[in-house]
């Protein structure tokens, strides 16, 4: 320690903790160290496809294993090895940036951006590198030659699920619980509300939103999950649609220890490890296709004809959905018919759903 | 001797309670006449959701990991280590908790989530009070530490097990709840009849007695305890005179050095029951990112309490019934509360008038018309109010009593032994 005068570094040192201990208190600094799972070799040049995960990364046992799920197919299929990289919590918009980059310049081709956070880096990147293909999940705003959005219509499965919804419900009250309060989620929001409505107008529907920001831990809270569901359900909502991540698991459990019914979101839940003990609730699933679009940009590379532009997945392509393993689904009266009507009205352009509430 | 105490100019009035002071029943006054008023707003405005059993019984359950948090904030700087440190024990007792629980029980679970968070608090100790390190500068150092080493570690233990993912522990078992026999239903019945005052006070201890974890309740204890143990005890104002003025305890004889560890030792483990909490009753497993930065909150709420594991409490208790507020569809709920603060800032107008202090008085009048304006011409309040509101009260305190506020004097300074 360095021979400053003691008075002036006590004070310092006060004023140092005043300050610290007031601004790390308040402005909830979250910071954290991220790792690499790095792939293994391949020939320069023919890696293979790599992805970079959103926030949550591996194991979130939704979103990034979809993708993950959509590279592990290519890897069996092409018989390369690609890789797969976690993101850093609280990471700028440079390291996202850094990170693609890095990633094509390594020869991995294409080089797929998990969710909306990584729109801007995309856009730096493909610039960067015009030879390699790029995608991005959930955004459509970047428009280069290498970039391929993979986008999908949300509202259309949660259409369907608040079909599905209307019909189950006794109680005439349905809830929502979304993560965060964005956009993305609103989508989820829209078309579940616009589904039940159109099947029983009389329906209620509860929207709760978690967190302002995913910040506040709105897609990783399962606590916070559940004292909503839990507060849904004592407003008389017997069937609960969470759009929440992982909190998604908390209303879940509140569902199940109340006995009513709650839907998965976009993977098929019924069928998830960590939701086994509760599956028995889990209505239906309202899914969407992430490993299967981050699949389909592979083969196009593979095959030598890049997809480029905005590549929209509906319920046409099988792109999102609702699934039906849960044995209960089929069970209640009326319930799968108005399902598969729905289904058919959509794709025929009977009906159009919105995507804000 | 190489730390003599710095010269301090303020006159010592600062320190010797020469102000006037809240005394208990005057405390219990305020309490009881806020309750009143609350339960009068509820009436007028039908907002039933403000006092009922369920809404305190969430808001117990969100406050008392920032609680615990607080709590262990508390005691390191009562000893005069600042523990910036805790979202990272926090951390490490919810992964304990949840990787010894979901494995030899939850008993077991909460004395691992215990000694993970301690483990975390001796480590800012040797790094703080042996090395001299700054304080800030280990506890960011720690919070990093322990996210990085679970986010690591999580991949051997949990990955592969039955139910678990690389960033999931498998379930733990619930350590089951209880609801105290009569009282719980009678208490619940009379809430649900909507009287005034009775109804809420009987929300306010039906949310105290309904579906209670027994951790909750070492939780609350720990409270009192805290206060009994660093005020009432030998020990305690050994280790409070550690934080004021280490070189005077030196020379009366007190191990400044163990009383430094075995306070931020504490600390930690405190922290770690939190995370033990989050872990095992909050949620039946460890989940990366499930603290969500409460280990802030929790300083929040302790210098929110100037220091003091009341005004903590209370303070926890604040960001608690905020969120499950929120949680719960509180825009409707919240939009009533408007009402009690045009309310209280009236009543505050009317107590400075008295003390003729008139400027203060009519900002206060024009605060409270503004806000009654807002109850007026709205129905609901947006849900970013509500989860801005314990910040904004928490600053609003801060800068309010920005002069009463008192850390211990020597909080953050480097010691040698002499």
């Amino acid at each position: 320690m360095g021979r400053m005068p003691r008075t002036t570094r006590t004070r310092i040192t006060r004023r140092c903790a005043h300050a610290a201990a007031a601004v790390a208190a308040l402005a909830l600094v979250v910071t954290g160290c991220g790792e690499t799972s790095s792939g293994g070799s391949g020939e320069k040049g023919d890696k293979g496809m790599a992805i970079a995960f959103d926030i949550g990364g591996k194991g979130d046992q939704s979103f990034n294993d979809a993708a993950y799920a959509g590279l592990e197919r290519a890897r069996k299929e092409f018989g390369y090895q690609g890789n797969a990289v976690e993101p850093k919590d609280g990471e700028s918009d440079a390291d996202k940036v850094q990170r693609l980059k890095q990633l094509a310049k390594q020869g991995y081709d294409p080089v797929v951006g998990i969710g909306f956070i990584y729109a801007n880096a995309t856009k730096e990147a493909a610039e960067a590198y015009p030879d390699t293909t790029f995608g991005i999940v959930d955004d459509s705003t970047v428009k280069a030659k290498n970039v391929a959005p993979l986008v999908f219509n949300e509202e259309q499965g949660s259409y369907l699920a608040g079909v599905a919804a209307a019909k189950a419900s006794k109680s005439k009250t349905v809830g929502f619980v979304g993560g965060v309060d964005v956009p993305l989620i609103h989508k989820f929001e829209a078309g579940f509300a616009q589904g039940v409505k159109d099947t029983d107008p009389k329906i209620k529907v509860i929207t709760q939103y978690l967190t302002e920001t995913a910040e506040e831990g709105g897609f990783s809270s399962p606590d916070k999950g559940k004292a909503a569901a839990e507060a849904q359900i004592e407003k008389g909502a017997d069937v609960i649609y969470q759009a929440a991540g992982l909190s998604g698991q908390g209303v879940v459990e509140a569902a199940a220890k109340e006995k009513k019914w709650a839907i998965g979101v976009d993977s098929d839940q019924y069928k998830q490890k960590a939701l086994s003990k509760y599956k028995d609730y889990i209505l239906t699933s309202a899914t969407k296709d992430v490993g299967g679009a981050v699949f389909a940009l592979a083969e196009s590379v593979e095959r030598g004809k890049p997809l480029s532009g905005e590549q929209r997945f509906s319920l046409k392509e099988g792109g999102v959905g609702v699934t039906e393993s849960n044995p209960e689904f089929g069970k209640v009266p009326g319930l799968k018919a108005a399902v598969d009507r729905a289904k058919k009205d959509i794709v025929d352009g009977k009906i159009e759903v919105a995507t804000a509430p | 001797m190489s730390t003599a105490p710095a010269l301090d100019k303020r006159p010592a009035a600062a320190s010797a309670p020469g102000r006037r002071r809240v005394t208990l029943p005057v405390l219990l006054l305020i309490i009881a006449g806020v309750l009143a008023l609350t339960s009068l707003v509820r009436i007028v405005t039908g907002a039933d959701g403000i006092t009922n059993v369920s809404q305190m019984s969430t808001a117990l359950k969100l406050a008392v990991p920032i609680g615990m948090a607080g709590l262990g904030g508390l005691w390191a700087e009562r000893s005069g280590v600042i523990n910036i440190g805790l979202e990272g024990m926090l951390i490490l007792g919810t992964w304990f908790g949840a990787w010894a629980g979901y494995q030899w029980g939850p008993w077991i679970g909460v004395l691992a989530g215990i000694a993970g968070g301690a483990l975390g608090g001796l480590l800012h100790a040797i790094v703080t009070v042996t090395f001299n390190v700054n304080h800030i500068v280990s506890g960011v150092a720690i919070n990093i530490l322990a996210l990085g080493v679970t986010r690591y570690v999580s991949a051997f233990a949990f990955e592969g097990v039955p139910q678990g993912t690389s960033k999931q522990s498998p379930p733990v078992e619930s350590l089951g709840q209880f609801s105290v026999p009569v009282l719980s239903d009678g208490l619940e019945t009379i809430n649900d009849k909507g009287w005034f005052l009775a109804s809420d006070i009987a929300g306010l201890l039906g949310g105290l007695v309904t579906n209670m974890s027994p951790l909750t309740l070492l939780a609350l204890a720990l409270v009192p305890a805290s206060w009994w143990i660093l005020w009432r005890t030998s020990f305690g104002l050994r280790l409070r005179s550690c934080g004021e003025n280490p070189t005077a305890a030196e020379s009366l004889g007190v191990n400044v050095y163990k009383y430094k560890y075995l306070a931020v030792i504490i600390s930690g483990g405190l922290a770690g029951l939190g995370g033990a909490f989050l872990s095992i009753v909050a949620n039946p497993f460890y989940l990366e990112g499930q603290t969500g930065g409460r280990g802030y909150i929790g300083l929040a709420a302790m210098i929110f309490g100037n220091w003091m594991p009341g005004g903590l409490a209370l303070g926890a208790g604040l960001f608690g019934y905020t969120d499950s507020l929120k949680l719960r569809g509180g825009t409707e709920n919240v939009h009533a509360l408007l009402l009690l603060i045009a309310i209280l800032v009236l009543i505050g107008a009317i107590w400075l008038v008295l003390r003729k202090k008139y400027v203060g008085a009519v900002i206060a009048v024009a605060v409270s018309a503004l806000v009654f304006a807002w109850y007026a011409t709205t129905k609901e309040v947006p849900t970013q109010v509500v989860t801005a509101t314990p910040y904004v009260v928490t600053l609003l305190v801060l800068s309010l009593s920005a002069q009463r506020l008192r850390m211990p004097r020597a909080n953050g300074k480097p010691y040698r032994r002499g």
